[in-house]
């Protein structure tokens, strides 16, 4: 078989040009990455046809068509297997982005392998975003509802662009079959032309740790102590990465299988909050801290220099060294973006709706009973952006809770409705196990514990 | 006997740019059938729906009407203004879409989302909304309360 390929593709010539080039010692995991998204990227495409299979892609059948799937252990597998693999994939390749550039890949000779990447990084982007609508329930109807509506931000064509994503002024069926053939076609024919010269790339000029090794192997060095041969050494360690990361894909589909939430109601008649995945939580947290005037930056100045800045990275940072200590400022400012990001992620998460206390807690605690409260059914008037802030302790004590007092509470009688209006404004009432749960929370002090 | 050759376009360039014209105007033929596919319908041409009679509509008290769209039903806050006047404002907030909600006891608009208000005629009295609630077209047709497309 060997030969036969030989005789009419040199082969051999390929297979040595894949597997025989020595690598650094020791040979980081972190290097995998992009392998790894490699492998994510199958796992999707395995189940995404499976569930292509079972899926009607319509207004009035989608969600039924899901429930159906999920009526079989098979069927809710693949769908929670698709699922977590959505979010391994976010998160792999943003890890693997970071490690990119601390690594300072992408400066020369790498430049177009950096740019196909950022290419398959708007498309991983892409098809988390267009995947969400698909099940057709109130989640993802109303995070691509608020979705697509950023997209009104952008100057002169913003609600042409919008009424083009949507397919008309709302997200309808029509919404849905495009997002579908978006998703289906589009997006996964667009990752595979960018992935196949981002690979070949790679093999060609080799990760960028062999680069030292190459030079000193040209300089007539012997190498052979500090470095190891890709095949089997780093070849089996890619394996065995790839193992782990498909049995933690495994494990999480089998211990947290994916929900399906209320079909969509374009009425919204239960006074469903819309919440967004959770890799745009950033984006949803900072839009609270915007003020108003300055929304049309954050959600579409923001992301156009972000990707500026990304696609533009390997011509911006004219610094030539790799060496992360000369790269202060480069890496200073890395660092901080990604802890911005990080903390603005963690404050999203706390402040989207959780499942709450639906009966009455006796001795409750600020953090475990009552902060959820506020941040599900307060903040967004009440948040950081507001002259009354419920969304820290301080904010809550500051006024209008009289500790032991309850009842002559300000908070207490807003609540209630004794003080009109009544609050929330414009949603449900709090539940009566929730009011007596915050009254004992007051009556015990009104301590943060 | 030599012919010259500067008169006539020699054979190489002729398929040259016969090529490239022919290959460029199907590339752009391709582009069409794309936009047209992609082209999205045209607004504000829903035609007027009966939403319900006028008893169904309290004066002064903004209510909740469903308008059956292409494929979902689209929610519409219907005001009987009195003297024969009317209101229909779309209940989708300016600043995101979120879905707004009347507050009867406030007399406002709320959206859950990031804290927009408006007041009962749709106008912005807080939070992030760049633009008042959209209006739709709304008539009363003997009993009837029709509701149509976006008036732009």
């Amino acid at each position: 078989m060997k030969k036969w390929l030989d005789e009419r593709l040199q082969f051999s010539t390929l297979i040595a040009s894949m597997f025989e080039h020595p690598v650094p010692k020791p040979s980081s995991f972190m290097d995998y990455l992009g392998f790894a998204t490699f492998f994510i990227f199958l796992s999707q495409a395995i189940t995404g046809i499976l569930l292509a299979t079972a899926y009607i892609p319509s207004a009035t059948d989608a969600w039924e068509s899901i429930k159906n799937l999920e009526a079989t252990p098979v069927g809710h597998f693949v769908r929670s297997i698709h699922s977590w693999g959505a979010n391994f994939m976010i998160v792999l390749v943003l890890f693997h982005l970071l490690r990119v550039f601390y690594e300072a890949a992408y400066k020369k000779p790498r430049e177009l392998t950096w740019l196909l990447g950022v290419i398959l990084l708007i498309g991983t982007i892409g098809l988390s975003f267009t995947g969400y609508l698909l099940p057709w329930d109130q989640q993802g109807y109303w995070a691509s509802t608020v979705g697509t509506a950023m997209a009104a931000y952008v100057p002169l064509i913003g609600e042409f662009v919008v009424r083009v994503m949507r397919n008309g002024s709302e997200v309808t069926g029509a919404t849905l079959t495009r997002f579908y053939s978006v998703h289906m076609l589009l997006l996964t024919v667009l990752i595979l032309i960018a992935f196949a010269p981002h690979f070949f790339f790679v093999l060609r000029q080799g990760m960028s740790a062999t680069d030292e090794l190459t030079a000193a192997k040209r300089r007539g060095e012997n190498i052979e102590t500090r470095s190891m041969p890709f095949w089997p050494n780093v070849a089996w360690r890619m394996m065995l990465t790839l193992l782990l990361v498909g049995i933690a894909l495994w494990v999480a589909a089998t211990l947290a299988p994916k929900g399906l939430g209320d079909p969509a109601d374009p009425l919204n008649k239960n006074q469903y909050i819309p919440q967004p995945a959770w890799y745009f939580f950033g984006v949803y947290q900072l839009l609270k801290y915007f003020p108003p005037k300055l929304d049309p930056l954050a959600m579409v100045g923001l992301p156009a220099i972000a990707i500026i800045v990304l696609v533009g990275l390997p011509w911006f940072d004219r610094n030539p060294s790799r060496f992360p200590r000369q790269r202060p400022i480069a890496l200073a400012v890395a660092t901080l973006l990604v802890a911005g990001m990080a903390y603005l992620t963690y404050q999203g998460f706390r402040s989207v709706p959780k499942a709450l206390v639906t009966t009455t807690v006796t001795q409750p605690s600020y953090k475990r009973d009552i902060d959820p409260i506020f941040q599900n059914k307060c903040v967004m008037c009440h948040g950081n952006s507001g002259n009354y802030h419920l969304d820290t302790y301080a904010g809550v004590t500051m006024k209008n809770v009289i500790p032991g007092n309850p009842n002559d509470s300000v908070l207490v009688k807003k609540i209630t409705g004794v003080m009109q209006p009544q609050m929330p404004l414009g949603q449900k009432p709090l539940s009566s196990g929730q009011i007596q749960t915050i009254k004992n929370w007051i009556q015990d002090g009104a301590k943060n514990n | 006997m030599q012919t010259k050759n500067t008169t006539k376009v020699p054979r190489r360039r002729f398929f040259k740019w016969g090529v490239g014209v022919i290959s460029g105007a199907m590339g752009l033929g391709y582009l069409g059938l794309a936009g047209s596919y992609l082209w999205p319908p045209p607004e504000n041409t829903e035609p007027l729906e009966k939403v319900g009679s006028v008893k169904d509509f309290p004066q002064g008290i903004p209510t909740m009407v469903s308008y059956q769209g292409v494929g979902v039903k689209e929610g519409v806050y219907v005001t009987n203004l009195g003297n024969g006047n009317w209101l229909a404002l779309d209940f989708h907030c300016t600043h995101l879409n979120c879905p707004v909600a009347w507050s009867q006891s406030s007399k406002k608009y709320f959206c859950p989302c990031h804290g927009g208000i408006y007041d009962i005629n749709g106008n912005v009295l807080g939070g992030p909304p760049p633009h008042p609630l959209p209006r739709r077209v709304i008539q009363q047709q003997g009993d009837n309360v029709m509701v149509g497309g976006r008036l732009t």
